[in-house]
């Protein structure tokens, strides 16, 4: 029997980038509602098994509740620690357990954390976070088809997903960390309260995601040159005054304008070394890596990003197969 | 945020103040030196601490019954305030309102509160009067997680944001009210996530972390003085110690108390300073050496105090 994961992140859209920027107060009732509406679209795609993150607030025991839903749910089994390592706890338990699709609720760093446990397990995410580039803002009744169709394989991986590619943080020769869209060399000292949006500290800027029509940093090397998710090339940006102006929303409803000094495009396995120590590099939008005086840092790009599962592929193929629109006799 | 290294060292500092009077007070307290109810602040340090670090003394800021690290962090007198937990005639109150009384309107400190979700109200009042009087001073609330469930938070939340007052709300949460876990007594995970209902930018900050409060209340405090209105700020703490002195806490366990330990804010800090040379062992423990001194002073002091007479016992009493 097919099995989806379900990782709703309770913390997500809550971080000072409300009181700095104008980000939304993504409140956890909503989440709930968007579950119940992922859990009906799995159903409706065949799914009879999910198991799911617990949180202190039980998102999906509360979707559960009063859902009409033929169903098995496992609540997964771990020593909840209310914070990002339960998300990486449970992604990988789902792919032990063989779970054929992880449908994360959350922002960049939700997405960035599940990535590190989920191994090969194809991630559906929906956006309901802060800065949102990895994750669809899509509805959650076809986010749960979609990922239905994918985990009993009546879309194979091959067809509905993508490999995602992703920037490793290398430092003293090991990864230590990755980012699925940015990482920003700043200034700072200290990782405080995580979330980074003052540009005069920012010196470095790594990119394997951009557009002109995103949000956050990738918006800023989205106003030079647009890279797909899964294109094996990522950005440098060397930030620093007399540079070319370059105009952008780096955060939501905060538009800069950021002097690039230069511009490097980087293939696989290609790294750039970082220039500043002790600073702190932000990944996906938040303060996450120290690095200290004295060491030795790089940002790598690496192709060997999380399965990603194409929503709009993955539905077109639906449709060319007829899934959900059967031929008849009666015309 | 740019601090400098002096900030740095003064909030290490405030925070050793703070932890160095209440483990004194905890013994006292066991000494049956001092009479009533104490509510201990160990491990809450970071959030006075990165909160006041952003006023002056013509900011206001309301307290709750765990409020001497409110006190200690916005500049109280720790000889007035140990004088008042003896109920010596020379402490804050004249040695008549213990721990849960104790204010300094000079400092702005309206005073700590035995009414749980008393002083929300206070502060967007003060706040009013601030946006009245047409000056720059701001007032933040702190209140814990239990009051967060109390209507005169709700109400003096509105009112702050219908008016826009310069108020920043500043939550404790510790995780429990009382004995009360906040998973069985509150239907949202986050105080944070109600300030949607206010229409004010709410957040959540890690409260054990000097640095993270203080970026997040300099941003709400500056707010303030702009005139954008209120915030709310909800920082996740826990208190080493129980409710009050002599709370055996059987309603929590040992490892969830030893989990918080490891996230204690003080020696957070420490390491961090100590990798940035801002601090060398010697220099940390001159600084304890000093907290010890003024301590053992303002103890001393409280001592010598004299209780007050019978004669003032219906003075300075309001009805």
């Amino acid at each position: 029997m097919s099995l989806v994961g379900i990782i709703a992140n309770p913390a997500s859209g809550k971080d000072i980038r409300r009181l700095v920027a104008y980000g939304s107060v993504f409140d956890n009732q909503e989440k709930i509602r968007i579950v119940r509406r992922i859990l009906l679209g799995l159903q409706a795609a065949g799914i009879q098994r999910i198991a799911y993150m617990p949180d202190y607030h039980g998102i999906v025991e509360r979707a559960l509740d009063g859902l009409q839903v033929d169903m098995e749910a496992e609540r997964l089994q771990f020593d909840t620690k209310a914070d990002q390592r339960d998300s990486i706890k449970a992604a990988h338990l789902l792919s032990q357990k063989g779970a054929g699709c992880i449908v994360t609720l959350g922002g960049d760093g939700t997405n960035r954390v599940v990535a590190k446990g989920a191994g090969r397990v194809p991630i559906l995410p929906l956006s309901t976070g802060t800065n949102n580039v990895f994750p669809y803002m899509i509805e959650g009744t076809v986010a749960g088809l979609a990922a239905g169709l994918i985990a009993t394989g009546k879309v194979s991986r091959k067809e509905g997903t993508f490999q995602s590619t992703r920037l490793e943080v290398v430092i003293e020769g090991e990864v230590v960390d990755i980012a699925l869209v940015d990482a920003v060399v700043s200034t700072d000292v200290f990782i405080g309260s995580r979330a980074i949006w003052k540009m005069d500290k920012i010196r470095q800027v790594f990119l394997n995601r951009t557009s002109p029509a995103s949000i956050g940093f990738s918006s800023i090397g989205g106003m030079l040159r647009s890279i797909a998710a899964q294109e094996p090339v990522s950005m440098y940006l060397k930030i620093g005054n007399n540079g070319r102006p370059v105009t952008a929303p780096i955060a939501p409803g905060i538009i800069e304008t950021v002097s690039v000094k230069d511009v490097q495009l980087m293939a696989d396995w290609e790294s750039v070394d970082i220039h500043f120590a002790p600073s702190v590099v932000a990944l996906d939008g938040e303060r996450e890596v120290e690095i200290k005086k004295g060491q030795e840092a790089a940002i790598r790009l690496s192709v060997n990003g999380p399965l990603v599962v194409d929503v709009e592929g993955t539905m077109t193929f639906a449709m060319k197969r007829e899934i959900f629109a059967p031929a008849t006799s009666i015309s | 945020m740019d601090l400098t290294n002096e900030q740095l060292i003064k909030m290490y500092t405030t925070m050793v103040k703070i932890r160095t009077f209440e483990n004194r007070v905890a013994e006292l307290f066991a000494g049956g030196k001092i009479p009533g109810f104490v509510h201990l602040y160990v491990g809450e340090e970071a959030v006075a601490t990165g909160v006041c670090a952003n006023l002056t003394d013509k900011d206001y800021i309301t307290s709750t019954h765990r409020g001497h690290g409110h006190l200690i962090a916005k500049g109280g007198d720790i000889k007035l305030m140990m004088a008042e937990l003896f109920g010596k005639k020379t402490g804050y109150c004249k040695g008549k309102g213990g721990s849960m009384h104790i204010a300094d309107l000079d400092l702005g400190i309206m005073g700590a509160n035995g009414i749980v979700g008393g002083g929300p109200p206070l502060a967007s009042g003060a706040a009013l009067a601030c946006q009245y009087l047409g000056n720059d001073s701001v007032a933040v609330c702190f209140f814990g997680d239990g009051a967060s469930n109390q209507g005169t938070t709700h109400e003096a939340m509105n009112l702050a944001s219908c008016w826009k007052l310069p108020v920043v709300f500043v939550n404790e949460n510790n995780m429990y009210g009382i004995s009360s876990c906040t998973r069985d007594s509150m239907c949202v995970p986050n105080v944070a996530d109600r300030a949607a209902g206010y229409d004010i930018p709410g957040v959540v900050v890690d409260g054990n972390d000097v640095v993270a409060v203080c970026e997040a209340a300099a941003e709400g405090i500056n707010r303030a003085r702009q005139g954008k209105g209120p915030s709310l700020i909800e920082c996740k703490t826990y208190r080493h110690r129980g409710h009050f002195e002599g709370d055996p806490c059987a309603y929590r366990d040992d490892a969830e108390l030893e989990e918080w330990k490891e996230k204690d804010p003080i020696p957070r800090l420490e390491k961090k300073l100590l990798e940035m040379e801002l601090l060398t062992e010697s220099k940390v423990e001159e600084i304890k050496g000093a907290l010890q001194k003024d301590l053992a002073a303002a103890e001393q002091f409280a001592e010598e105090s004299p209780f007050p007479d019978v004669s003032v016992l219906t003075e300075d009493v309001y009805t």
